[in-house]
């Protein structure tokens, strides 16, 4: 009973830190409140007895990607979310509480509790078993540093007017020549566009 | 080895359009060598196949449970389909090298010519409904990009909006029909189809036969889909020739004669076949008659021939048809590629604009002469045999009025054709000088034509034995063509029908003094001219279509919120489907 | 009503889900936008460890929870960078303007 307490106000705090992000005025203290969400899981997590990934989702989640929400608000945020939103609100309540309502239904039959253990260690399986998803993994990383790199970069110069000249000319001084090697018999490819009917 | 002779045929063009895009639009001589290499490999890899069909599944590539197997079995019907493709193809490409000469946009030309003769090839040989229905829409997307090639001009695109449109309507038939097979009979594979097809049960045997129907009435521009080939004849002549006369549009008749066994036995189904064979036959060869254009008369002449092909399956001889539809791809692809050595030399598709071609262009006049008599069906080309084969036939076993029809359209064709050659090569010369009389790679692939003119028919007994050996359900009696050739000669529909042909030539030639009948018929020509209303019919098709994607296209915002909306509205259907099955 | 430490995560992922979609149902800022998927995703995590625990296969869960970890961190290091770029070359953040965008 004590557990289903306790778990029960750790849920509850974690929804109620993401509506308050939802509804927050700035984009700072929205990012403040995921960062709050991301504390009150990892502590759920760890309490259902995982507790490594507890650690990665704490120190990632809570840590990393709010210093990222953090610096990119800073440079890039300030306004604007206090708008209307395209969607009227009674509708998208309406939508979210009916499927919420059908999920709760469903979960709630659910009657299980936690089982033993039936694998090796999360060692073996992690790194032999799910060897693919580290791929992937790497995979991610790296597209995602070269992403990061490619989008940050500054736009390049826009060609300067005297080079444009300049390309076009010799494009012109081509075609005048192949004009004159064609010479006159096989300059009628295209057929003309004369047709009656 | 025949696995490999399968993928050959169908790889190498598609190899070799990607290497015609990497080889870019500077170096031209590089890519026209790499496409007419290819398209020729592919031919000879086609031909060779020939030696390798059989009735069973060479090569199968599981596609998990919902799509089946892809099989690709060569047999005698897929294999005709490929050879036509891949060798028609590889002259249509070799056409091209003088054709599109000087040309900027060479690589995309090159790369959709030979995606389509893959695709082509590929729809002959697959086994599975599915594949099938995938190469067919390959072959219209590329259709569609060829028509609308020079598209700065708003009527190549408005017609290739259009033959897009109609045919891939009647692509919607094939995959209904497609899913239809597979509820029933529990497998793709067309095999298995035509071996369990009492399975299915009679209404929706009936349902399935009409759909089938319908796609092969709209990819082979049948009565009353016919008016998209016409306007298809905005596309560069080559794709014309190949696409529009000698592939594509030989789908939808694959497609009736592949299916042949299982529907003959719904009731209507046959008839109904027989009936727009007649109907495009004669229309067809009425509105060639009236047609101003090069091009469109011979697309016209394209649509009537087609019927006699659908003529022949409704009858149920299904080797006469395929028969013809090897010497039509290649007596057709043959005048095509003339008109396109003619249309660019005088500066004009009106025939009105050119006449005594015949002293100035010697070589395509007799070229073209050649054609025409294939065409008409006179006894030294191929068209004879496989036309008469078709009337001799529907002698036998069809009503009665529908054999004068189909006669009167062997006439009607005489008359159109020799319309065709007199206005073109004959009289005075009214339009400019032409610049030549057919350059040397035209020459090329014009002599192989006219090569393949005279002696395809000599290949009837072979086509007649791959197809008794290799097609088990289908009724084919398998005879040498020696028994062939003498059996059309001596029978007695080949006597009529060749008098009929003197008759029309024969009006053609006393015009003058017929004048007068054809002053009261004019009127008449002008209906037929306008296309006697199908036109609108097709239109309105089209601008259904065009609507109703302006409507849903409303739906496709592009917000954020409205696309979240749709994926959470889509959840909550689920979950009150689930809610509900519970 | 007995509810077991399942159960109450479970109906914590549907709180969380819920809360996640209606933010991205009603928000129109870019960043929000990837705050509000964060949220999804810590749902989900939540959603595959207790899964994991009731079916007895934890160490499995917990290896596909790290994985989404990561990939979820890229998600939002690239919405980040997006954010950034677009506020600099266009000037807003409003997604309803950025639809409507050419070129």
């Amino acid at each position: 009973m004590l557990e289903a307490l306790v778990y029960g106000i750790l849920v509850g705090a974690a929804i109620f830190s993401a509506i308050q992000s939802l509804r927050a005025d700035s984009l700072l203290r929205s990012a403040i409140w995921l960062a709050g969400v991301s504390v009150l899981i990892s502590i759920v997590i760890y309490l259902l007895g995982a507790h490594r990934v507890a650690v990665i989702e704490l120190s990632v989640g809570a840590g990393l990607v709010t210093v990222l929400f953090v610096f990119a608000i800073s440079v890039a945020g300030g306004e604007g979310i206090g708008e209307r939103s395209l969607i009227p609100k009674p509708l998208a309540w309406s939508l979210i509480i009916f499927s919420g309502l059908l999920l709760i239904y469903f979960v709630l039959p659910i009657k299980a509790s936690i089982s033993t253990v039936s694998e090796t260690s999360l060692a073996t399986v992690f790194w032999q078993d799910r060897s693919l998803d580290l791929l992937v993994q790497v995979a991610l990383i790296y597209s995602g540093a070269l992403g990061l790199v490619g989008i940050l970069a500054e736009a390049k110069a826009p060609l300067q007017q005297s080079m444009v000249d300049e390309f076009a000319a010799e494009r012109e001084l081509a075609l005048h020549d192949m004009e004159i090697k064609a010479g006159s018999e096989e300059d009628h490819p295209i057929e003309p566009q004369s047709k009656s009917s | 080895m025949a696995t490999l002779l399968v993928l050959l045929t169908i790889g190498l063009p598609w190899i070799g359009a990607l290497f015609v895009l990497l080889t870019g639009d500077e170096r031209p001589k590089l890519q026209h060598a790499i496409a007419s290499i290819f398209s020729v490999a592919a031919g000879i890899s086609a031909i060779v196949l020939l030696w390798f069909t059989s009735d069973q599944s060479v090569l199968s590539i599981p596609m998990g449970s919902v799509f089946g197997v892809f099989t690709f079995l060569p047999d005698a019907l897929g294999v005709l389909l490929a050879v036509i493709a891949n060798t028609v193809g590889s002259l249509a490409v070799i056409f091209s090298i003088d054709y599109m000469r000087g040309n900027e946009q060479l690589g995309r030309y090159y790369a959709l010519v030979m995606f389509f003769i893959g695709a082509m090839a590929g729809l002959g040989i697959s086994g599975s409904l599915l594949l099938m229905f995938l190469f067919w829409e390959i072959t219209a997307f590329c259709s569609y990009a060829l028509i609308s090639f020079h598209n700065d001009d708003p009527k190549a695109v408005a017609a290739g909006i259009k033959a897009l449109i109609i045919t891939q309507l009647g692509g919607i038939g094939l995959l209904v029909g497609a899913l239809i097979i597979n509820s029933y009979v529990g497998s793709y594979q067309i095999s298995v189809f035509l071996a369990e097809a009492d399975v299915v049960p009679f209404n929706v045997l009936t349902l399935l036969a009409f759909c089938f129907l319908a796609a092969a009435i709209a990819k082979s521009a049948q009565v009353p889909l016919h008016t998209w080939l016409p306007d298809a004849m905005e596309a560069p002549t080559p794709v014309s020739a190949l696409i529009h006369a000698a592939t594509m549009v030989n789908a939808g008749v694959y497609l009736v004669a592949r299916f042949f066994p299982v529907f003959e036995v719904v009731p209507g189904w046959t008839t109904s076949v027989l009936i727009v064979g007649m109907l495009s036959a004669l229309l067809g060869a009425l509105m060639a008659l009236v047609a101003a254009d090069l091009k469109r008369a011979l697309a016209y002449s394209t649509i009537s021939q087609l019927g006699y092909m659908f003529f022949a399956v409704g009858v149920g001889a299904v080797f006469a048809s395929q028969f013809h539809l090897l010497s039509h791809a290649i007596f057709k692809a043959l005048l095509f590629l003339c008109a396109g050595a003619v249309i660019p030399a005088v500066g004009s598709r009106d025939m009105r604009q050119m006449g005594g071609l015949r002293k100035t262009m010697p070589f395509v006049y007799t070229v073209f002469v050649i054609g025409s008599l294939a065409l008409i069906g006179l006894p030294v080309a191929n068209g004879f045999f496989s036309k008469e084969l078709i009337l001799e036939e529907g002698f036998m076993h069809a009503p009665m009025w529908a054999y004068i029809g189909m006669l009167m359209g062997v006439g009607l064709t005489a008359l159109y054709v020799s319309r065709m050659v007199f206005m073109v090569f004959y009289g005075e010369r009214k339009g400019k000088k032409p610049i030549h009389d057919g350059l040397f790679w035209m020459r090329a692939s014009l002599v192989a034509l006219s090569f393949g003119v005279f002696t395809t028919w000599l290949l009837a007994g072979v086509l007649n034995d791959l197809m008794a050996q290799t097609l088990p359900f289908h009724d084919v009696h398998a005879i040498g063509t020696f028994k062939l050739v003498k059996e059309i000669a001596l029978a007695p529909a080949t006597w009529i029908s060749l008098a009929v042909i003197a008759l029309g030539i024969g009006t053609w030639i006393l015009r003058k003094s017929l004048a007068g009948i054809k002053d009261s018929l004019r009127p008449v020509a002008r209906l037929f001219e306008n296309g006697l209303g199908f036109e609108h019919l097709n239109q309105g098709i089209i601008n259904v279509t065009k609507n109703l994607s302006a409507v849903l296209h409303l739906t496709q915002t592009g917000q954020l919120n409205w696309n979240i909306l749709g994926i959470v509205g889509m959840l909550s259907v689920l979950l009150a489907l689930l809610f509900i099955g519970v | 009503m007995n509810l077991s430490p399942i159960n109450i995560c479970l109906l914590g992922v549907t709180g969380l889900v819920a809360a996640g979609f209606y933010g991205l149902l009603t928000t129109r800022n870019l960043i929000k936008v990837v705050i509000m998927l964060q949220i999804l995703v810590k749902a989900a995590v939540l959603g595959l460890i207790a899964a994991g625990n009731a079916s007895g296969r934890q160490y499995l869960t917990q290896s596909m929870a790290i994985t989404v970890i990561v990939a979820d961190t890229i998600v939002a290091v690239i919405g980040m960078a997006f954010a950034i770029q677009i506020r600099r070359q266009v000037g807003t953040l409003d997604t309803n303007e950025l639809s409507s965008l050419r070129g």
